[in-house]
């Protein structure tokens, strides 16, 4: 190590902010921000990741439905109703834009009914609709009206659902959460940036005389400044780090508690490599945030000193 | 008469060579009370050596502290090394500031650092190198008879020790004036005169001095001019007018 790099470890600095009761209360308020700042920014993460896996599932897929032929004999209406979903089968297979075209299973039929209608019912012995789940080439465009007038023509009884519709109900709910979260976000920033300044002029205050000895001395604003700005960025990222030791596992938490939740809606809210990153890196951010909140409040307030 | 002495206003730097601190109708007021100190009119010389008298409460601290730049001027002309204060930026000010050493009467030292880190204070604020720092602050220490002090808190000093770490403090950088308050208030007679000498070295070595006291043997003692704050003016004395009684 140079002697002047171990000076400047070993060296006293001229205003004593290590010993200030300021400095307790900065880290304890950033450890709260950056705990609040994380939580939100994992909801906001997963509400987007939550956003992309519906709106690839609305551009990639569409349903349809063949409502059962109407027939008093149960077995004969099952029969013309499949002989319908093999038409509409058959109908989509031709189409270029569509990849793939399949009718779901009795199997599958009944997981989708059994939570409405409940054990101990034969779904042979029910007038139940097909459903064929139909899967879009990437990057090809329908024309959903145009194949609805196509889709009637083939089977009357089939009917064209693009999730559109209520998944545009859960989307719009979703956008407005993330509004919310963000402007949380902002808000959590904007008090943490106060109080920083607000704290590092009542500081300065308090260190008027050793601030004015400096300036005597010959010291430029920008020496006292960094001192502040030092200071600041190792409470930034200490409180930042003891923010995330508690929002971590809140995190963890509550995405056991979503995934409780049955329907796959919220599973799809999930963090990925990259989230995690940001998440991780937020004690350097605080730092950041507090170490330039600092300098640029101890630069302007000795505007006005000497 | 009190003022009836020899009165050198204006110019009082050798005609052709700019003055180190020059003021021109300065006045001196805080916030909206009365001027502390009107219509000043002063040209110090590089190498001069001056004494600054006057009553209590006539304005010496006021009047140094313009000339080390803690404040600007209510109104009039200040230049400091050629340069108007009125239109330096603050950075510029701190440059400035670097070629004036003060001391205090109440030393102004930090209380909480070492009466190495004191002394080393001018030198730091420069950024100078470590080694350099040691080295100057070490030698200076010995010089004023704080070696073994050199670690100690300031806290923990006498009044005379303090004194002598901001007298210490005021001449590390070599400054191009040194301006003192009081220097030789808190010392004995010893140390005073020896702190005199120190100060007419730096003098000799082209260091421009301003002492205020209220010592007339100090005055009496070293001949040199005098500047004297009555009634909010200045008038410049030469010796020669103090020993004759005026």
């Amino acid at each position: 190590m140079s002697s002047r790099a171990s000076a400047l470890i070993t060296r006293k600095q001229e205003l004593p902010l290590h010993s200030d009761a300021t400095g307790l209360f900065l880290e304890i308020m950033i450890s709260i921000a950056v705990f609040l700042f994380a939580v939100t920014l994992a909801g906001v993460l997963s509400i987007n990741s939550m956003l992309s896996a519906w709106n690839n599932s609305i551009l990639g897929s569409l349903t349809i439905q063949i409502m059962p032929v109407n027939t008093v004999d149960i077995q004969k209406s099952r029969e013309e109703t499949l002989l319908h979903q093999d038409k509409v089968v058959e109908f989509f297979k031709s189409l270029p834009e569509v990849e793939s075209a399949t009718p779901l299973s009795d199997d599958q039929l009944w997981a989708l009914l059994q939570p409405w209608l409940g054990d101990g019912i034969n779904i042979l012995e029910l007038p139940t609709p097909r459903i064929i789940d139909v899967r879009i080439k990437h990057g090809e465009v329908i024309d959903y009206p145009k194949l609805a007038e196509r889709l009637i023509d083939v089977s009357p009884l089939a009917s064209l659902d693009n999730h559109k519709l209520w998944l545009n109900k859960l989307i719009n709910f979703a956008d407005g959460l993330k509004v919310l979260a963000m402007s949380i976000l902002v808000l959590v920033v904007a008090i943490s940036t106060g109080a920083i300044f607000y704290t590092t002029q009542t500081n300065l205050g308090l260190h008027r005389n050793i601030i004015e000895i400096l300036h005597i001395m010959g010291a430029k604003d920008a020496y006292i400044a960094q001192q502040y700005a030092k200071r600041d960025a190792f409470i930034g990222f200490f409180g930042g780090v003891c923010g995330l030791v508690f929002a971590v596992p809140t995190i963890f938490m509550i995405a056991h508690l979503a995934a409780q939740i049955e329907g796959g809606i919220i599973n799809e809210a999930k963090l990925d490599f990259f989230s995690w990153g940001l998440i991780l890196s937020l004690p350097l951010f605080s730092a950041l945030i507090a170490m330039l909140t600092a300098y640029y409040t101890v630069k302007r307030t000795l505007e006005k000193m000497m | 008469m009190f003022f009836s002495g020899v009165l050198i206003l204006f110019n009082h730097a050798t005609i052709g060579e700019p003055a180190i601190i020059e003021m021109k109708d300065v006045c001196i007021r805080y916030d909206q009370g009365p001027e502390i100190l009107s219509d000043i009119n002063l040209a110090l010389k590089r190498g001069s050596f001056h004494f600054l008298t006057g009553k209590s409460g006539a304005g010496k601290t006021s009047l140094l502290s313009l000339m080390y730049l803690a404040q600007h001027p209510s109104r009039g002309i200040l230049n400091v090394f050629g340069k108007n204060v009125n239109f330096t930026d603050r950075d510029e000010m701190a440059i400035l500031r670097r070629r004036i050493g003060v001391v205090f009467q109440d030393f102004r030292l930090i209380e909480h650092l070492s009466a190495f880190d004191n002394v080393a204070l001018p030198l730091r604020v420069c950024n100078m190198n470590e080694k350099e720092v040691k080295k100057r602050v070490k030698e200076l220490l010995c010089w004023v008879e704080l070696d073994k002090h050199m670690y100690d808190k300031t806290s923990t000093l006498s009044g005379g020790e303090k004194q002598r770490i901001a007298i210490a403090r005021a001449v590390i950088n070599r400054p191009d004036v040194l301006l003192a308050d009081e220097p030789t208030g808190n010392v004995d007679n010893d140390i005073a005169r020896k702190l005199m000498k120190l100060f007419i070295e730096l003098n000799k070595l082209g260091t421009t001095v301003v002492i205020a006291t209220h010592s007339d043997k100090l005055i009496t003692d070293f001949p040199y001019p005098r500047l004297h704050l009555n009634n909010g003016g200045l008038r410049i004395y030469e010796p020669r007018d103090f020993i004759r009684g005026v």
